[in-house]
């Protein structure tokens, strides 16, 4: 495989907004250059995980290696480096873009840019890729391939005179598109002399052969007989095994600079082969590490806990087990009077916090109480201390602290105008500060606002689109942090606080929030044996009150001899229920009480 | 025959033909129009087919003591004509033998049968009647879909209070639905005076409960089912429990009442783990222990019987195969009747020994602890029954305990 000449190598990746087409594109070229037969070809071949194929949604990155030979009989080798399309992995993005020369953006030919896709496309530029502006779904009724490539052109600038207009769908344009990575995306640089570097831009953890990285070489060459060495986590290996995806594995005993491939050397954690490092040869390192490396860093946080304490022990396994394969997966013990033992855990952002509690449920058949989502303070005791906070239950008192600060983003949202009223509203409503409107084209605007993070990783997103028929997008980033007059909000569940309910807010929206609250938590809370007064409290003060009346209902109307299996599937449906239930103090909730914070809206 | 403790003395006939499907059923009938009968027109030739499956089932069953009770219920089995009820009932007296004072009841419909045809009915051989009244108000009559109105009902309580009295029936019962969308107190109460005026010396009082394909869960996914909310219905039920209490009669299962020696034979054995035959479309049985639910489709039932014929009985028909009720079915059963469960007994016949009873039943009892604080679960040594009115609103939390109790035993004690 090493006799590929540099010049014959061309590396991209799609850069597209979720549902715009990306993975049935990537599934298209696959299957265009022979790499899949259509045989084989399951939808969506690119997306792995049954999550994402469940969601039509790309999470985690994937990369293929096809071989192509143009109308004149040349042969080229072409590595699709998929990307996924969600805030909460942007790092991750940008990693992979800088494994690339070029880029096929991809925009859907009725709904135009999406503020993800625009994110993207900057952090594309910025790495001098060059871009192909692709425009899907042309065969659908609504489609306007002119308009939207009138707004690409004022939105991000591209010249768009050579734009493709295809259908991933029916195949439509994918020759010309093949035909245009050849022409337009240039070849990676000649570097084959120079020290070894080379690019991690994915990495996943399989329980036989430790952990697979996914590397593009940027310079010199790695062979199997080679000892790496990875130059942030400053771990050397023998490698077991290198190759390439074609999309399947298949070894090699070389790669170059330009090719894309992977290893295997018994790596025991992915947060040893972090995505961004460089892996060099141990004999004759690199004297500088590639640009750009960032451990992850985990931006939300939530406690889960067994809803069954014995599971305790397997909870803990499994999150050993997800850390292998998931370095941006943070967690430590955490107990609780209300809630018993459990863990504390760290997350990107909340789809992410989804992604994890899915699969410890799914993978590992964990029962779980999942707090809702909190993000990390800052809080400036009155003793000079500076404590940083992920728990609102470990909040200390008022007269300790002398101020808090919490996580601000910069929020952009884009959409059409008509949504501007809403949109701002909702924004407002979230303390966000105005910064700019912008309108992209005379339809389209984008908002830009500034808001506290933890505003963000509630409901945001889910009011963000109900609000707009599903037609706006957002994307933010971290800007730091802002001092503001926060309070600890309480819950108190039949006089006892109910510290997983615990949350910080501001003073100014306590009061609402405490009320909205506990009425939730009414509906949310079944009638029990007796009556269950609610709570919110700050501090001491109580600040709102209400009351779950006892039981008094429970019965089957009826049971004869038909009926008793029936009407004995009823009872152990409640029986489990009652199972999947978390008792504190006396008082039985369900799993859906804990989110209750972020249902206030619904 | 070895001798089986709980050998089968019931049997259970169905008949899935109705006139039409009313809103909350979700029972194997076949609607055949309002004009429908056994005899001719619309329908009749389904009626005479299915019997002849009906008949082919009981031929098919196994020995079993004679019979002490029978129920042919449905559906409306005053669709089929006195001729066609009495040669069911022959048939089973050929295969099992009857005891004396055997219990054979039949439900009826107002509006679907006449003086002639009720006596027709005694000769065939039935002693006890259940009427399928539901209400005494024209307008629930029509939301709830019913084909017969008030009249009809009053008249129908008039023949059968007249059969009752010459001595031709020996008991009867109308059945009644409470806590139908838009009831009231005030309407609940005027339906128990207008039930309690007929004479009836047996009541069944249903509460609704909204079965998943019926009209009312449609309506309910719509939002055009308003119920009384959980306030009122426990008024209502507790309203139902008083009133026909000081009329003299007992509460015996949880939503059976009936004057002294009223209570229905046939029902008593459901709550009380004995065996059961059950004959037909959808029909459950249980003669021996174990239980077996029929295909509820006519085309699936004709294959299943097809297939016993050819290939032999189910195993559950067969007395080899012969066990008790499973414990915790047993409790929960049990536990609907006014005079609840011995858990030392049941106990003991499940064939715990007395160092499994110390190790099992307490925790039983600790689970109980709450309900019996609070009053709802009773008891007088080791006998457990629910309190009338306030355990028997919320059985299912006691219910519920017994079978998170139930999962937590170990292999041995539960098999």
């Amino acid at each position: 495989m090493t006799d590929v000449p540099i010049s014959s190598l061309r590396n991209f990746c799609i850069i597209a907004h979720i549902d715009h087409g990306k993975s049935t594109l990537a599934d298209r070229l696959l299957q265009d250059t022979g790499t899949v037969s259509g045989r084989d070809m399951q939808d969506q071949f690119l997306d792995n995980m049954d999550l994402e194929r469940e969601r039509g949604i790309t999470i985690k990155l994937q990369a293929a290696r096809m071989n192509y030979t143009d109308s004149d009989g040349k042969s080229y080798v072409l590595n699709l480096i998929d990307t996924p399309g969600h805030v909460d992995f942007s790092y991750e993005v940008s990693r992979s873009l800088q494994a690339c020369e070029g880029a096929l953006l991809v925009v859907d030919a009725s709904q135009g840019v999406e503020a993800q896709t625009l994110a993207n496309v900057y952090l594309a530029l910025e790495n001098n890729l060059e871009i192909i502006p692709v425009l899907n779904k042309i065969d659908l009724p609504g489609s306007d391939p002119e308009r939207i490539k009138q707004e690409i052109e004022a939105i991000i600038g591209l010249d768009t005179s050579k734009a493709i207009a295809c259908s991933a769908k029916t195949g439509l344009g994918v020759p010309e598109i093949l035909q245009a990575v050849i022409e337009r995306i240039p070849s990676p640089k000649d570097s084959l002399d120079e020290p070894t570097k080379a690019l991690i831009f994915d990495s996943y953890y399989d329980p036989y052969r430790g952990v697979i990285v996914y590397f593009r070489v940027i310079s010199g060459r790695i062979n199997i007989k080679d000892k790496v060495l990875l130059m942030a986590s400053k771990k050397s290996y023998e490698l077991d095994e290198i190759g390439v995806m074609s999309p399947d594995q298949s070894k090699v005993q070389e790669l170059h600079a330009g090719e894309v491939g992977y290893l295997a050397a018994s790596i025991k954690a992915v947060s040893d082969a972090r995505v961004g490092d460089t892996i060099t040869l141990l004999n004759s390192p690199a004297t500088e590490p590639l640009p750009g490396y960032t451990e992850a860093k985990p931006m939300v946080f939530c406690g889960l806990f067994p809803t069954d304490a014995d599971q305790y022990p397997d909870l803990r396994e499994a999150l050993e087990k997800l850390q292998l394969s998931d370095a941006a997966l943070k967690y430590e013990p955490e107990t609780s009077s209300a809630m018993g033992f459990g863990f504390r855990c760290g997350f990107l952002g909340l789809l992410h916090m989804e992604i994890v509690q899915e699969r410890l449920e799914r993978e590992y058949d964990l029962d779980l109480i999942v707090t809702a989502p909190s993000v990390i303070y800052q809080v400036n005791m009155i003793d000079g201390e500076v404590l940083m906070v992920d728990n609102p239950a470990t909040l200390p008192d008022p007269q300790k602290r002398e101020s808090i600060d919490e996580p601000y983003v910069r929020m952009e949202i884009y959409a059409p105008h008509d949504y501007n009223g809403t949109l701002m509203s909702l924004c407002q409503e979230r303390r966000g500060e105005f910064i700019d409107m912008k309108y992209i084209t005379t339809e389209r605007v984008t908002l830009i606002y500034e808001l506290p993070l933890a505003e963000v990783v509630t409901d945001f997103f889910d009011q963000m689109k109900s609000r707009t028929k599903g037609y706006a997008s957002m994307e933010y980033h971290l800007i730091g942090y802002r001092r503001n007059d926060l309070v600890r909000l309480d819950v108190l569940i039949n006089a006892e606080r109910a510290d997983p309910l615990t949350t910080i807010v501001h003073r100014e929206k306590a009061y609402g929030v405490g009320k909205s609250l506990v009425e939730k938590l009414k509906e949310l809370i079944p009638r029990q044996q007796f009556k269950i007064p609610l709570q919110a409290s700050i501090g001491s003060r109580i600040i709102a009150s209400e009351s779950i009346s006892a039981m008094r209902k429970d019965v089957l109307a009826k049971c004869y001899g038909g009926d008793i299996s029936r009407k004995k599937k009823l009872l152990q449906k409640q029986a489990k229920g009652k199972k999947r239930m978390k008792a504190m103090g006396k008082v039985e909730v369900p799993q859906e009480a804990f989110m209750a914070v972020l249902k206030l809206n619904q | 025959m070895a001798e089986v403790v709980n050998a089968p003395r019931s049997a259970y006939l169905h008949i899935p033909f109705c006139h039409r499907r009313c809103f909350y059923c979700d029972f194997p009938v076949v609607p055949l129009g309002d004009k429908a009968n056994g005899t001719s027109g619309t329908g009749s030739r389904s009626i005479k087919s299915y019997l002849g499956l009906l008949h082919r089932e009981i031929s098919l069953a196994s020995d079993g003591p004679p019979l002490s009770t029978i129920y042919i219920g449905g559906g409306t089995p005053s669709l089929l004509s006195p001729g066609q009820i009495k040669s069911l009932l022959d048939h089973l007296r050929n295969q099992f033998g009857f005891q004396d004072g055997v219990e054979i009841t039949m439900e009826i419909d107002p509006a679907s049968f006449d003086q002639r045809q009720l006596e027709g009915y005694q000769l065939s051989g039935i002693n006890r009647v259940s009427l399928g009244g539901q209400s005494f108000n024209d307008k629930v009559l029509e939301q709830i879909g019913r084909r017969h109105r008030n009249q009809d009902l009053l008249v129908a309580c008039e023949l059968l209070k007249d059969a009752f009295k010459k001595g031709n029936i020996t008991s009867w019962s109308i059945d009644l639905i409470q806590n139908l969308p838009e009831q009231d107190l005030l309407t609940w109460e005027n339906e128990l005076i207008n039930a309690l005026a007929t004479g009836a010396p047996h009541l069944s009082v249903y509460e609704l409960s909204i079965e998943p394909g019926t009209v009312f869960e449609k309506k309910r996914i719509q939002g055009q089912l308003e119920l009384p909310n959980d306030d009122l219905a426990i008024e209502i039920m507790r309203l139902t429990s008083s009133k026909l209490r000081e009329a003299g009669f007992s509460r015996y299962e949880i939503s059976n009442f009936a004057l002294p020696g009223h209570a229905s034979r046939h029902n008593r054995a459901y709550w009380s783990g004995v065996g059961w035959w059950g004959f037909g479309q959808g029909a459950t049985s249980a003669p021996w222990g174990m239980r077996l639910a029929r295909p509820r489709t006519r085309d699936g039932y004709r294959k299943w019987l097809e297939n016993q014929e050819k290939y032999g009985l189910d195993s559950s028909l067969d007395v080899v195969n012969a066990r008790p009720m499973a414990f915790d079915d047993q409790l929960i059963v049990g536990l609907r009747r006014r005079e609840g469960i011995d858990l030392s007994v049941l106990a003991s016949s499940w064939g715990w020994d007395i160092n499994q009873r110390k190790t099992y039943l307490p925790s039983l009892k600790s689970r109980w602890k709450k309900a019996i604080k609070n009053g709802w679960l009773k008891h007088s040594g080791e006998r457990f029954y629910l309190s009338d009115p306030y355990g028997m609103e919320i059985s299912n939390q006691i219910l519920v305990e017994i079978l998170l109790w139930w999962e937590s035993l170990p292999v041995d004690a539960v098999v």
